[in-house]
């Protein structure tokens, strides 16, 4: 067939709405995926540079020891930009006011991501800024103001040197990190170091070269430094491990969720391939016996799937990309990120989407056409051979698998997920074929709706089933992503509960607790725990001296050390969010002096259960024996220790308390009450922090949700292509009933209660599959707990009775309406 | 002596069934000369269409020879068969086959265009005209009645200036008078165009028009009667 013929065809068939599902279908999977895969690739690059505010940087690189020149040079020359800090404690003297602070040292170009904000107020609002303090300078936090009994103009000590204050710093980028370096801040210039004189050997020194750039100059960089030993690597997921989990999993959501769009999408195109066909059988026969030769009638077939491929491309691009633009309008108050520019990688995967979607999921039915004898022009009880079914599984397969392995660019999900749909058609399959067989069908009696129906259900059995099967699959797949959405987005919000505690309050003097309690209970929500704290550090193990135990048990390591000063504590029971997985925690009336250990700690130092450790306390010795081995909720908001000792050891030792309390945003200026009123205790302000995790799961939230729409609306296409599917022989069936008598009241109650044995049986394979695929998720893909959802059991065959039943009777409307005659004329 | 447009040497159909093979065909052998007209008659079940099948090159023969002018059928795949049909061969069938997707006027346009040749539309309309559809061309096939689908089939089967037109019950859909016409109009083409007619029918005065009338029953050929002076008359 010449091209302009094709051109008619493809136009002809598209105008009177033959060709119309399939070209929807098309549009919807090219749409949906280029909307997702766009909006999704800005919102991970967009995520990606406000998570890298929490380095001031894209990546780090820390160590105790200087790091080289030669690290920064070669970063330099990989075009890399560059930082470089150096973080110590330090004391400060103000008058015979003296504090310990954490002094952060920082070069002209910190940070690198993020912004520093200041002001010139203790706890009130400020402004980002651009610069650093300028060398004779420092910024302080504001909790010092009040503690030292100082305001702008004033001179501080550190070290040797004489430093000016001249801004309050109210927040910094990369704050985070751990609960107990968070000391009240001293920002100061990397120029006045030298001379303060603390820097010497033996010092706890933190450096950092802050990196910030290209990708893959920084992954080339990382390739060819000598990092190891002594120099760290650090991007965000490491160093902030609850971002950079929630950051996993959303990716994980949002390609699974556009994987599941994208197959729900190719059931729909090959369905509607299916049906368009089928309706093409006697087309065909006749242009056969016009003398089409099948490789004619193969390219022109073949070359309208492509007009229509090509077409729907273009406008589902144009389309999709529309709906991102509006998707990112909409959701612009939310996302108060500025969205990079998209990459044109969206845009070959939604036009290599449709092109695969063609080819895998419509070709096989376009291929079977030019096996159409001729001869069923004049014998139209000749059936035409059906579609050979390794050809038509077989492609959309293959189809799919490529298709999810680019888009998820994780062969290990795919075939999974490609296995489980595989299987539960088959399990399910059989399941509705002996549902079906073996109910009680009568035969084509037309008495009552129901009778009809069923004898319709059971002699179409096959293609019943497969309609179950494909309903139910469509189904499963939205209920697997409402509950992972659901699953994902509440553990998310746990994790920062509203009103949980951002601030905490430590050094707190025992004749202080009741006055700094009454305090915060008269202001803010106070916390639950008070912890005691008790310096101390680890002095011997077993025989060894703590520093030759770490020699022999952990040589060449450049971390952190066994006998640092930490915080102890003592407690009579585990903490919350500790989960004792060695040994025993001690009975609340024990007298003996024991010890439980962080897992990873004791790992780190070669610690087990039975070592005998001792702890030198303002002096004093004490011995414990190591009797449990803990492991901690690092992403809870509490503080967290590596050692707990029983009351038996500790509770003699003079301590000071720590408590925490939830304070609203516009009340900060009770941080200056509370502090001038107790100039010793230390306040931890948190409340930046939990602001920046609640933006960013709130962020990855809207962005699931909207992904489940853009599914929810492949999964409504994929019920309407599936019952336009069987509609053609429902019609000249129900044409005859009614030529024969039967009411309109007679065809509409078969059509609901085929509808809803349809339905009700596809909602029950959707449950059953929807428990298992989440299950398997849960615990494989998302690191999640393991739930049953009992609620959907029954809401599943109910909301798919339903919604088949809406759906059909919607899309048969028509089949009621229309006179018999037309039906059995064939003018539908 | 005009040449053999068809010929059948010995065919047999033979099908699978449940039951066991069933003949549908049983050693046809038949000539059918260039200008004639003939009527297949028979009984329902007679493999009356089935023949007509074979011999247009619709279908193939389980066994023996058929001739469509210079092509063994019986040896050629579907590809060439194809292309025999599309050179030479014209269909008329009782159920119209007109595509519903085009109008009258691209219906007609089809054969032409499938072989390929230009100047199709002009030669469409001309033969609309002649069959009395002129302000017809833009219409649907649903939007035409019986008989003008079947005008329109007619118009499309002379399209191509077939060599053979075969017709499966042309009236058959059709009511008496309209019959009529149709049938009026088919022999007042053939004999325009100079084409041979094969046509089954079991309408018996159909069939008395046709030079020449071939009854089947059992697949076997009953009694050929050939009227020499009727075909000789084209």
């Amino acid at each position: 067939m010449n091209a302009k013929l094709v051109a008619r065809m493809a136009w002809r068939d598209i105008r009177s709405g033959e060709m119309g599902l399939l070209l929807v279908a098309l549009l919807v999977a090219v749409g949906t995926v280029t909307s997702i895969s766009l909006f999704v690739d800005r919102l991970q690059s967009a995520l990606l540079q406000e998570s890298s505010n929490f380095l001031a940087a894209d990546r780090q690189i820390s160590s105790s020891r200087a790091i080289p020149e030669e690290f920064s040079d070669q970063a330099r020359q990989r075009g890399l930009d560059t930082a470089r800090t150096l973080v110590f404690p330090s004391m400060v003297f103000a008058g015979d006011l003296n504090q310990l602070v954490s002094v952060k040292a920082v070069d002209a170009q910190y940070p690198l991501r993020g912004k520093l904000v200041t002001g010139e107020e203790p706890f009130q609002p400020g402004a980002p800024t651009q610069d650093v303090p300028e060398p004779g300078t420092v910024w302080l936090d504001s909790r010092l103001f009040p503690a030292m009994g100082l305001s702008l103009g004033d001179t501080v000590e550190v070290g040797l040197a004489e430093l000016r204050v001249t801004r309050v710093l109210l927040a910094e980028p990369d704050r985070g990190g751990s609960f107990f370096d968070l000391g009240p801040r001293l920002l100061m210039n990397l120029e006045d170091v030298p001379q303060t004189e603390v820097v010497q050997p033996g010092s706890r020194l933190s450096y950092r070269l802050l990196l910030g750039g290209d990708e893959q100059a920084l992954e080339a960089l990382r390739e060819s430094l000598p990092l190891e030993p002594g120099y760290r690597w650090v991007s965000v997921r490491e160093s902030s491990p609850r971002i950079g989990r929630a950051l996993d999993r959303a990716e994980s959501f949002l390609l699974l969720g556009g994987l599941l769009g994208v197959l729900l999408a190719g059931i729909a195109v090959a369905l509607s391939a299916h049906r368009y066909a089928q309706r093409h059988f006697d087309h065909v026969g006749v242009l056969k016996t016009l003398g089409a030769t099948p490789t004619q009638i193969l390219r022109g077939f073949m070359s309208l799937l492509l007009l229509v491929g090509i077409a729907a491309i273009v406008v589902g691009l144009l389309l999709g990309s529309a709906l991102h633009v509006i998707i990112v309008q909409l959701l612009a108050t939310l996302i108060a990120v500025e969205l990079p520019n998209p990459s044109i990688r969206p845009f070959l995967l939604g036009a290599a989407t449709g092109l695969i979607c063609a080819m895998a999921f419509a070709m096989p039915a376009f291929l079977h056409l030019k096996n159409v004898e001729p001869v069923r022009v004049i014998r139209r009880d000749l059936g035409v051979a059906p579609l050979s079914r390794w050809l038509s599984y077989g492609a959309a397969a293959a189809g799919s698998l490529l298709l999810l392995a680019w888009y998820t660019k994780d062969l290990l999900l795919t075939v999974w997920t490609l296995m489980s749909i595989v299987g539960i058609c088959l399990v399910f399959g059989s399941l509705a074929w002996v549902l079906l067989k073996g109910g009680r069908l009568v035969g084509m009696q037309a008495k009552s709706g129901w009778r009809l129906a069923l004898a319709g259900l059971q002699r179409r059995r096959t293609e019943s089933t497969a309609q179950i099967l494909i309903f139910g699959v469509a189904i499963m797949l939205l209920l697997v992503l409402v509950l992972l959405r659901t699953a994902l987005i509440d553990e998310w919000r746990n994790q920062v509960p509203e009103g949980a505690a951002n601030h905490f309050v430590m050094n707190i003097a025992e004749d202080e607790v009741e006055g700094v309690r009454s305090l915060v209970r008269n202001q803010a929500t106070e916390g639950e725990f008070l912890f005691p704290m008790i310096r101390g550090r680890v002095s011997q193990v077993n025989d060894l001296t703590a520093k030759a135990w770490q020699e022999t048990h952990r040589p060449n390591d450049g971390g952190s050390q066994l006998t640092s000063e930490r915080a102890l504590t003592w407690a009579v029971r585990p903490p919350e969010n500790n989960d004792i997985v060695a040994g025993q925690w001690w009975s609340p009336d024990s007298q003996e002096a024991e010890a439980s250990l962080e897992l990873d700690y004791a790992q780190d130092f070669g610690l087990e259960l039975g070592d005998r450790m001792e702890f030198d306390v303002g002096g004093q010795r004490i011995w414990a024996t190591v009797t449990s081995i803990r492991t901690l909720e690092w992403e809870s908001m509490t503080p967290n220790f590596f050692i707990i000792l029983s009351p038996g050891a500790l509770r003699d030792f003079p301590a000071t308390y720590m408590t925490s309390f939830y304070l609203e945003p516009g009340e900060k200026a009770f941080l200056n009450t509370l502090l001038s009123a107790y100039p010793t205790i230390t306040v931890i302000e948190i409340d930046a922090l939990i602001a920046q995790v609640q933006k960013i799961v709130g962020q990855v939230s809207q962005a699931v949700e909207l992904v489940l729409v853009l599914v929810l609306f492949s999964g409504a296409l994929v019920l309407i292509a599936s019952i336009q599917a069987s509609r053609d022989t429902r019609m000249a069936e129900h044409g005859l009933i009614r030529a024969l008598g039967g009411t309109r009241a007679l065809i509409g109650g078969s059509l609901t209660a085929e509808f809803l044995v349809l339905g009700s049986f596809a909602g029950i394979v959707a449950v059953f599959g929807a428990e298992l695929v989440v299950a398997m998720l849960q615990t494989q893909v998302f690191e999640l707990q393991l739930e049953l959802h009992p609620w959907i059991w029954l809401l599943g065959p109910v909301a798919g009775a339903l919604i088949i039943t809406v759906v059909g009777l919607t899309g048969s409307r028509s089949l009621i309406d229309s006179p018999p005659m037309s039906v059995l004329r064939g003018l539908y | 002596m005009s040449r053999t447009v068809v010929s059948a040497e010995n065919v047999e159909k033979v099908v699978q069934t449940t039951a066991g093979p069933l003949v549908i065909l049983d050693g046809i052998d038949l000539e059918i000369n260039q200008g004639e007209t003939v009527a297949i008659i028979g009984a329902s079940g007679s493999g009356k269409t089935t023949l007509l099948g074979i011999l247009a090159g619709l279908d193939t023969a389980s066994a023996g020879a058929v001739r469509l002018l210079d092509a063994n059928l019986s040896d050629l795949d579907e590809e060439a068969r194809a292309l025999v049909r599309g050179q030479h061969v014209g269909f008329v069938f009782q159920s119209f086959q007109l595509l519903a997707s085009l109008t009258a006027l691209e219906n007609v346009m089809l054969p032409v265009e499938l072989r390929g040749d230009t100047l199709a539309q002009s030669q469409a309309q001309e033969l609309l005209e002649k069959v009395g559809l002129a302000d017809r061309l833009d219409h649907y096939p649903r939007q035409l009645s019986g008989g003008e689908q079947q005008r329109v089939a007619i118009a499309r089967a002379f399209a191509s200036k077939p060599t053979v037109l075969f017709a499966d019950e042309p009236t058959g859909n059709l009511d008496t008078q309209t019959g009529d016409r149709i049938c009026q109009l088919l022999f007042d083409l053939n004999q325009e165009f100079g084409t041979t007619l094969v046509m089954v029918t079991h309408d018996q005065g159909l069939a008395a028009r046709c030079g020449r009338t071939i009854a089947i029953a059992g697949g076997r050929i009953q009694a050929p009667v050939y009227q020499p002076q009727q075909a000789s008359a084209l």
